[in-house]
């Protein structure tokens, strides 16, 4: 096949070359490292002490149960609650309208952080009830963790099986009833197959962003080995030392999510149904009983997924003396504290999310261009390596770009630039994501009117392609702008002294027990992410959540 | 306005020949249809001419002009796309101006330019309206507006009605003649509705498998097919595979070939251009040149069968009739004829006229 190398061709190259250096080679880099000794010759040793290694072995276990509790949890709470919501009309149904915005706004730091103040060994209802002579199991370790990480990611099975009820011929049952199974048997036999694939599909994703927690991992899991703790406090500990241990833990966690994530796209994403046509039936209107049930429950779970918004607040007004919340008394002196003595932060994180969603978002409509308008066997690569990053956890891939951008020609650690190429490529697959399936939705003939009408190629991608993106990079810019602004994992691998953010903080805060000052920054941390919110919603009438 | 000369033109598509060495010329100002099924390779040659696909092989001209390797955007076409292609963020006035703008065209010219194209399409209330904003008539005739204003070479179209309605599309056939014939551009139309083809053009090309199988007027395709599949794509036709026996030269003062060909036993004669002996013979029978008799008394140039159904559809009547010793074909009977009205089960006589074009299959 030819290729046009003006402008396609080269721009195709270049691409290809950043992905490689900054996504392939500090792979290479790490899993060259698990497999070499000291002296730089190979071994395996560093696999072999882990597989001796009981705690290891401990933590290796743990993870893997966490996620498959927080999974089964997340299923049981998001399956019925997406079911409720296609199937019936109650009462309050409106507010769930708010949930997915829920989920990128509220940072888990901030959710581990509210639940804390709330459940905490010396949190509000902690003390509450034992003042009532009632002993409320600790909120660190299992029960804390499973908590909170199933009010984290239940949304991602609510959002996948609300959609995937929607688009559900309801035809289809009404057929089972003709054919004379009951409702109940019907729904087994006929909604339950289609509806399962989409379930499993989310429940995968779910099990992924487990393993790779580390947030709330960190803040509540101090008493139960997991990977992702043990990788970064090795990575911590070995520091300036040889750096196998910690690449062999990195490989072993990006293993476990690449397995499942090639189940999840060989085998589950191809047992998904498409309905071909048809539409889900109108929802029903429950009767009182069921509807103040429906209701109730509808209502404790959106609580639940909003008090932390609140309680951040709360806690960012109330007055401290050094660790202890003076709940009921007001002050501004932890705001004062964070707003004024201590800022850097804040302006740190402004920084650097503002850089990264700017190159990201440009990186990601040049790739995404080049892979769904240009295709060819390099632009396939391309598309390749892009979703890379999905198998890679924030801690790992920080331990990758310190490994790999701490010596040679180009040093990174300790800059701001290794803070921003680790936001920007984290995020990469998800920006690539939503600029594909706008331009996916952009017909060629659109640019090939305008090449007709006199038009070059280049000068089409300009005034055409752009314009009719825009809406879609505006809210792929803030998608982008507000996961960033919280991450929390990668950073803390990579950041040095001056460049802590705003998530650093928090967490530092929260370990050192000064949860007023935490949510100081909680507070300040939720306003930014909120406001450009507020802004595409109600400025440039988006809706953010087309593509999630 | 120029013409096209298209020399050898060969297309390859990862080493499957999509367009075997065609050759066409369409003369300034005609309207040429090229008409096929999907996969003929209509589209690839329409891409072709618009330099969106590079041939592997042959020249491209317009007029004396050699543009083989010119650019799509230097070309000077307009083109007409199936699903509109307008530019979603841009108003149908934008969408006209587009073009002109891009050739640097002063402002105040745009505006009349693009207010006579919208005004020429019926659109001239409607120039503020998104694409989203009208229905696919309205669509239609913006992207048709928007590739005529810029005064083009030649204008190619691209399936442009098979996204209407069936009554969008008769009423848009006229528009799309009113306009190419006023502007007097050489256009080529691509389709796969042989009626469309049939009724807007001065010539169409049919194309089977990357080649011509004919070009002609829209009477010498119906009414001389070359071949069996040019028969059968341009209105219906019993193709009913035959022995041709003899060819008699020049019978009736004219150079037409009487054919003796056999068929179910049966010595048949008809008439054909290029005739070729053997097996390997095709009777073309159009359903409604064919007559149905009572099976007594036997006639001439007649074949023996049966009814297998009748339906009845209004002014004509159709007939599956099965043939002894040979294929079921179609027979088509205005309704209302004087001839009996046959039903199923009747035995009858198919008369095939005298003049039935008998050809190389």
């Amino acid at each position: 096949m030819k290729i046009n190398w003006w402008p396609w061709g080269l721009l195709t190259l270049i691409s290809l070359t950043l992905l490689s250096f900054f996504v392939l080679y500090p792979l290479a880099v790490l899993f060259g490292n698990s497999v070499l000794d000291d002296g730089g010759g190979y071994s395996l040793a560093a696999f072999t002490t882990l597989l001796h290694d009981s705690q290891y072995v401990q933590a290796f276990k743990n993870t893997l149960i966490l996620g498959f509790t927080v999974t089964t949890c997340t299923v049981l709470v998001g399956v019925p609650f997406a079911y409720m919501v296609a199937r019936y009309e109650f009462p309050l149904k409106t507010l769930v309208a708010v949930l997915p915005i829920m989920t990128i706004v509220i940072p888990e730091i901030i959710v581990g952080q509210s639940w804390l103040l709330l459940l905490g060994n010396n949190g509000l209802l902690t003390n509450f009830f034992a003042d009532m002579g009632v002993e409320l199991p600790s909120f660190y370790g299992w029960t804390g963790m499973v908590f909170s990480m199933t009010l984290v990611y239940y949304t991602y099975i609510y959002l996948g099986v609300l959609a995937a009820l929607r688009g559900f011929d309801g035809q289809l049952e009404e057929a089972g009833l003709s054919l004379g199974t009951s409702p109940f048997v019907t729904k087994m036999r006929v909604l339950v197959p289609v509806m399962l694939p989409a379930v499993l599909v989310n429940a995968l994703v779910v099990f992924t962003l487990v393993v790779g927690n580390f947030a709330l991992s960190m803040l509540l899991g101090s008493r139960v080995p997991l990977l992702s703790v043990m990788t970064y406090n090795t990575f911590v500990s070995e520091m300036g030392g040889s750096p196998a241990l910690q690449s062999a833990m990195s490989v072993v966690s990006i293993a476990i999510v690449a397995i499942v994530l090639f189940f999840q796209k060989r085998v589950v994403e191809r047992k998904i149904y498409t309905m071909t046509q048809g539409r889900a039936p109108a929802p029903v209107q429950v009767r009182s009983g069921a509807a103040l049930l429906f209701t109730i429950v509808v209502g404790l779970v959106i609580l639940a997924s909003m008090l932390p918004l609140v309680i951040v607040f709360i806690g960012a007004f109330t007055e401290t003396s050094g660790p202890v919340m003076r709940w009921g008394s007001w002050s501004l002196g932890s705001l004062q504290r964070a707003l004024q003595s201590a800022p850097e932060p804040i302006i740190n994180s402004i920084k650097f999310s503002s850089i990264a969603t700017l190159t990201g978002v440009a990186f990601a409509l040049l790739v995404s261009y080049l892979t769904i308008k240009k295709r060819n066997v390099f632009t396939q690569t391309l598309d390749y390596i892009v979703v890379l990053p999905l198998t890679i956890s924030g801690t790992v891939l920080g331990i990758a770009l310190v490994q790999t951008f701490n010596t040679g020609w180009l040093i990174l650690a300790g800059t701001s630039g290794i803070m921003v190429l680790a936001y920007t490529v984290r995020r990469l697959p998800f920006a690539v994501r939503n600029a594909s399936s706008t331009l996916f939705n952009i017909p060629d003939s659109i640019e090939e009117a305008s090449i007709s009408l006199g038009v070059s190629p280049l000068m089409t991608f300009f005034k055409v392609i752009l314009p009719a993106m825009k809406a879609s990079l505006i809210s792929a810019a803030i998608l982008m702008w507000v996961t960033t602004i919280s991450e929390l994992s990668a950073s803390m691998v990579v950041y040095s002294g001056g460049l802590e953010t705003m998530p650093i903080t928090i967490f530092r805060q929260v370990d050192g027990g000064r949860l007023g000052l935490a949510s100081a920054y909680g507070a300040a941390l939720v306003s930014v992410i909120l406001l450009p919110i507020v802004v595409a919603i109600k400025v440039f009438r988006i809706n953010l959540f087309s593509s999630k | 306005m120029a013409s096209i000369t298209i020399d050898g033109i060969v297309k390859q598509f990862s080493g499957q020949t999509v367009l075997q060495n065609l050759s066409l010329h369409v003369p300034d100002g005609a309207f040429y249809t090229l008409l096929g099924p999907s996969g003929c390779g209509k589209t690839t040659l329409l891409r072709c001419i618009a330099g969106f696909y590079e041939p592997d092989g042959g020249r491209l001209l317009f007029d004396k002009d050699d543009v083989t390797r010119v650019s799509t955007h230097h070309r000077d076409i307009g083109m007409v796309f199936q699903d509109y292609a307008l530019f979603p963020d841009k108003s149908a006035f934008d969408n006209v101006a587009y073009g002109l703008r891009a050739r640097k065209v002063a402002k105040p010219e745009i505006a009349r330019r693009v207010g006579e194209a919208l005004e020429k399409v019926g659109l001239a209330a409607l120039a503020d309206r998104y694409p989203a904003q009208m229905s696919g008539g309205q669509r239609q005739r913006v992207a048709l507006a928007r590739a005529l204003v810029i005064r083009p070479r030649v204008l190619l179209m691209d399936e442009p009605l098979s996204n209407l309605d069936a009554k969008m599309r008769l009423q848009m056939r006229d528009v799309i003649l009113d306009l190419v014939r006023e502007a007097g551009i050489t256009t080529v139309f691509v389709t796969h509705d042989q009626e469309e083809a049939l009724a807007m053009s001065d010539r169409i090309a049919i194309m089977d498998r990357g080649s011509i199988a004919q070009l002609g007027t829209p009477e010498d395709l119906y009414g001389s097919p070359v071949n069996a599949y040019v028969a059968d794509f341009i209105g219906s036709a019993n193709v009913i595979p035959v022995t041709i026996a003899r060819t008699e030269v020049g019978v009736a003062a004219s150079d037409i070939t009487r054919i003796r060909y056999q068929l179910a036993g049966q010595a048949l004669s008809g008439v054909q251009g290029s005739p070729q002996l053997g097996p390997n013979g095709a009777l073309i029978a159009r359903p409604e040149d064919l007559t149905l008799l009572a099976p007594a008394p036997q006639v001439p140039n007649a074949l023996a069968g049966w009814v297998l159904r009748r339906q009845y559809l209004g002014f004509k009547t159709a007939y599956r009739v099965q043939l002894q010793n040979g294929p079921e074909i179609r027979v088509e009977l205005r309704s209302g004829n004087t001839v009996a009205a046959f039903h199923a089960g009747d035995s009858v006589q198919v008369l095939l006229p005298a003049d039935s074009r008998v050809v190389s299959a």
